[in-house]
């Protein structure tokens, strides 16, 4: 017999449940949860908005208090998605500021906002918290100038590589002097040019922060300021450092060296432009403190970094330019036995010959001497199959592998061979891979490794690679965990996407762009799947101006309770059952 | 407090003299009192039978506390504090226990933990017992112990797992479950089957509709005229293959709200029939125009896109199902399963079928360099730090 409970014990173990997928498993038990867990729902994450609307998000929770929402396709990040593709904001927010007046969180990613949005954001939620938008755009210092002014109890504001543009005047100061609840600046992404009345404005705001833990500085900030403003804020956590530069004067030095020293929690340091060597010691003092280090934005060479790594036995987290080189990867791997995470950039990547002497070595070292590595992103020019097979030995742990040798189909350089069983043997042996990215030449054998072992893979990104359909085929008939699923330049084409048709309402989305897939095939996906919205990116004219067998450039499938979207630019097409009657 | 006092005159049930909180004893009292003899309390639980508990323990319920100090119960047997019915003696014996754990001084945290941890290591339906009847007497940080559980328990687990946990009815529809906010990692051929059993009940209810339409057509003449407006509107918007059942609903409000009508309103219905995107219909009845623009513009072209497109799955509306009778039911399975198997069986073969029924000309073979694309071959090769 069930057991039945009042509604406020049910919502009370409700409320310890948070995870996503928890709550949705929670809300598809039965009627009566269902209808419970709805009402006191507080979160909610739609990594795409085009696959529900504000409506109907807001007629299924009524009693939201932080919203995420991500737009773009993730490969607009390498400029494949055109401008004006959508990920518009501002209808949720309109929607939003009417339904959800105790809103206190969103969250966006990849999505284009306004000033007006910004504007409307700061009146309609009164106990407005938390803003965080990674990798937006479309709006400027005076939407950040609403957000300063209107948000009394504001406790986040995170910029993260937005595109923002300054319209001059001083947003800044629009702080009221009684705004003293920040916890989190992130203005990393904001100009290099600021006046004294902004920098005077950020010194004030931190000075009257006493709860700021984070906070990320611009470019604009100069190394003598950072030295004042640390000195304010001995609580920080996190700290991102503005340009890094500046005359070799000892006071400077000492200063800024005292500052940090005062600085007992810090745990993660970022930023670092236009970094000189000789300024590094001065943040020596809390290094055995940190767990993360960002060193992506700074040209320091591999033995000024050596000496700076070596000093962080903790390190959790490293970002760095390829200007560690093999031989700074061998020393890291020595010294911080407790790395989870490293990234490695290239400094230059359109160079022809390599500048840096980065090789799969590294790598491989690290994946030798770090037994808690899970998440690497590595850039380089070169690599091995049996380097991939160390590695995987190695490193069975690992849960986000992305390696992208930066010339496309570049075979293993020893034996000149494809770089199938390389990967191969990353799937095969690390059962926990949630995120892979393939590059090197690769046939659709590697396609048929990853379609047989990797069956926790969630998101993987394709490019330059395969011979034919069946790599396609293995892919989304074999990954049971494929959420997203990212393609470019690969010979695939209708045959796999149409036999898969089912497989693509189980994931986010498809993205494929210059590869073989006809307008005819996209026409059947989108009459065939109502429940898909299968958009044709072309920018080339419309797709009834060409034979239906022409391959289209872009495609970007997702799966939406939201119908077709209405907010399309000219050059994207939706396979609507009327509109693709209309077409043929 | 005061009545306390008397308590030690009762004949009944109290043994001793009222303890005096040890705590507000001074040290050398200590020395010389009696051993303690403790205050007890009377409670009753909901299928009549009493207990004898010692007050102290028992006062760390609030709801208890609440009764023997703002009303004075529980000093007897006739005064016996009665207990919420979700507290059963079992589990009020499991209470107590706790109770008289955490009600003692002098346990380290380390302690307190510990026992905390034991005590929910039992089942479900005793935590969820507990749950209960803990949050009948207030008792807060046990309600967030069990609480905590029993969430421990939920988490991780399907929900058909959960429904076996808890023993709870599989009764949400299969529309009703249809609901990728985020993702699920479905069977797609579940999702597509259960996707493609919505559509098919849909089309047959539609087709019992237009049967049932004759018999309908002499009950309407008993109706007032916007009933009948009401009607016609139904009938058009099945036609057209929109939700019958929210029509059905929307019929109902207007039967018993308006009186008379507006001359908005009969144009305003009568237009929804076109359906052809010059003009749409909002949830509330009211007619937009498209392309004007209206300050909830945003709202309506929402709107229009539920609306318009009519395979589209609104999933709080639970009205669809359980109206078949048996004979259509096995004619959808049958439908259904055929489309399903059609779909997924090898590929090599249903390509031929799909690319067939699409168009004679072939796939022309074009490579990726010759594409026309502007970028050149290095050019392309940007990063992607994927």
């Amino acid at each position: 017999m069930a057991y039945s409970f009042p509604v406020e014990v049910l919502e009370h173990i409700f409320s310890f449940i948070d995870s996503d997928n928890d709550r949705n498993a929670v809300s598809l038990v039965c009627k009566s949860w269902y209808e419970i867990e709805r009402w006191c729902r507080r979160k909610i994450f739609i990594g795409n908005c085009y696959a529900v609307t504000p409506r109907i998000m807001i007629r299924r929770f009524p009693e939201l208090r932080s919203v995420s929402l991500k737009g773009k396709p993730h490969f607009a990040d390498f400029n494949l998605v055109p401008e004006g593709w959508g990920g518009y904001v501002d209808p949720w927010v309109l929607a939003m500021g009417r339904a959800y007046p105790f809103l206190e969180e969103l969250r966006l990613k990849r999505m284009v906002v306004s000033d007006e949005a910004l504007e409307m954001v700061s009146k309609s939620f009164k106990n407005f918290k938390v803003l965080v938008l990674s990798s937006c755009e479309g709006f400027t210092t005076d939407g950040l100038a609403s957000i300063a002014a209107n948000c009394r109890n504001l406790r986040e504001l995170d910029l993260r590589e937005s595109d923002v543009e300054d319209l001059g005047g001083n947003w800044l100061s629009c702080f009221p002097e009684s705004c003293t609840s920040l916890v989190s600046l992130n203005i990393s992404c904001l100009g290099s040019d600021w006046s004294l009345q902004s920098l005077s404005a950020l010194e004030r705001l931190v000075g009257r922060s006493p709860n700021l833990r984070r906070l990320r500085l611009n470019r604009a900030v100069p190394l003598d300021k950072l030295a004042n403003l640390l000195r304010r804020a001995p609580q920080l956590v996190e700290l991102g450092t503005g340009t890094f530069s500046s005359e070799l004067r000892p006071d400077v030095f000492s200063n800024l060296s005292g500052a940090f020293s005062g600085c007992k929690e810090l745990k993660a340091l970022s930023g670092f432009w236009d970094a000189v060597p000789s300024h590094l010691p001065a943040v020596y003092t809390i290094c055995s403190g940190l767990t993360s280090l960002n060193l992506s934005d700074a040209n320091i060479q591999s033995s000024d970094l050596v000496k700076l790594i070596s000093e962080c036995q903790n390190l959790q987290r490293l970002w760095v330019f390829d200007y560690i080189e093999d031989s700074g990867l061998e020393a890291l791997a020595e010294s911080c036995k407790n790395l989870q995470e490293l990234r490695v950039f290239p400094s230059d990547p359109y160079a022809m010959e390599p500048n840096v002497t980065l090789t799969e070595q590294g790598l491989v070292a690290v994946s030798e001497g770090c037994p808690k590595l899970e998440s690497v992103l590595y850039f380089c020019r070169q690599f091995t199959n049996n380097a991939l097979f160390t590695i995987a030995k190695n490193r069975p742990n690992l849960t986000r592998f992305r390696l992208c040798i930066i010339e496309p189909r570049t075979p293993d350089y020893i034996t000149l061979e494809p770089l199938d069983a390389g990967f191969g043997a990353i799937v095969q042996n690390c059962k926990e891979l949630r995120r892979l990215s393939l590059s090197g030449l690769l046939t659709d054998r590697v396609f048929e490794h990853i379609g047989t072992h990797a069956k926790k893979l969630e998101m993987l990104s394709i490019a330059f690679a395969g011979d034919s359909d069946l790599g396609l085929y293995h892919v989304l008939s074999g990954c049971k965990s494929l959420r997203k699923l990212e393609i470019r330049d690969c010979p695939f084409g209708d045959k796999a996407l149409l036999a898969n048709a089912a497989k693509l309402e189980t994931m986010r989305s498809l993205w494929m762009s210059s590869c073989l897939v006809s307008f005819e095939a996209c026409k059947l996906l989108g009459q065939k799947m109502p429940r898909l919205n299968v958009e044709v990116i072309d920018e080339r004219g419309p797709p009834d101006s060409r034979p239906e067998s022409y391959p289209v450039e872009k495609l970007y499938i997702y799966r939406s309770v939201a119908g077709p979207r209405l907010d399309m630019p000219a050059f994207v097409w939706t396979m609507d059952e009327e509109l693709a009657l209309r077409l043929s | 407090m005061d009545s306390r006092a008397d308590i030690s005159c009762t004949a009944e049930g109290i043994l001793g003299y009222v303890t005096m909180s040890y705590r507000q004893r001074p040290e050398v009292d200590m020395a010389i009192v009696k051993p303690e003899i403790k205050s007890y309390v009377w409670l009753q639980t909901s299928d009549g039978s009493l207990q004898q508990v010692e007050e102290e323990v028992a006062m760390f319920c609030p709801m208890i506390c609440k009764e023997i100090l703002q009303n004075g119960m529980g000093t007897s047997k006739n005064y016996a504090i009665s207990l919420p019915q979700r507290v059963t003696p079992v589990t009020l014996g499991l209470i107590l226990d706790y109770c008289r754990f955490h009600q003692a001084p002098g346990r380290s945290n380390k302690e307190r933990k510990s026992f905390d941890e034991k005590f929910v290591r039992t089942d479900t339906k005793r935590l969820c017992e507990l749950t209960s009847a803990a949050d009948s007497l207030q008792l807060k940080p046990l309600v967030d112990l069990t609480s905590r559980a029993l969430a421990r328990m939920i988490e991780g687990k399907t929900p058909e797992e959960i429904r076996e946990t808890f023993n709870l009815p599989d009764d949400l529809t299969e529309e009703e479950k249809l609901e990728p906010i985020r993702n699920l990692t479905d069977d797609p051929r579940i999702r597509l089957l259960n996707r493609l059993y919505a559509r098919k009940r849909k089309e047959l209810k539609e087709r019992q509709k237009l049967k049932n339409v004759e018999t309908e057509e002499e009950a309407k003449d008993e109706r007032s005229v916007d009933d009948l407006l009401s009607f016609i509107n139904g009938g058009e918007q099945d036609a057209k293959g929109v939700r019958p059942a929210k029509n059905k609903k929307k019929n109902k409000r207007r039967k018993d709200q308006s009186k008379g009508f507006s001359s908005n309103d009969v144009n305003g219905n009568l237009k929804k029939v076109e359906l052809d995107g010059l003009s749409l219909t909002c949830n509330d009845g009211t007619v937009q125009n498209f392309n004007g623009s209206t300050p909830s513009k945003t709202a309506e072209l929402e709107d229009f896109a539920a609306i318009k497109s009519m395979s589209r799955i609104e999933f709080d509306d639970g009205d669809l199902d359980d109206e078949l009778d048996p004979a259509m039911k096995e004619e959808l399975d049958r439908e259904v399963e055929d489309f399903a198997r059609r779909l997924n069986s090898d590929w090599p073969e249903r390509m031929q079928e799909i690319l067939s029924l699409g168009s004679d000309r072939r796939l022309v073979p074009i490579s990726i360099n010759g594409n026309g694309s502007s970028q050149g071959y290095t050019g392309t090769m940007i990063l992607f730090s994927l």
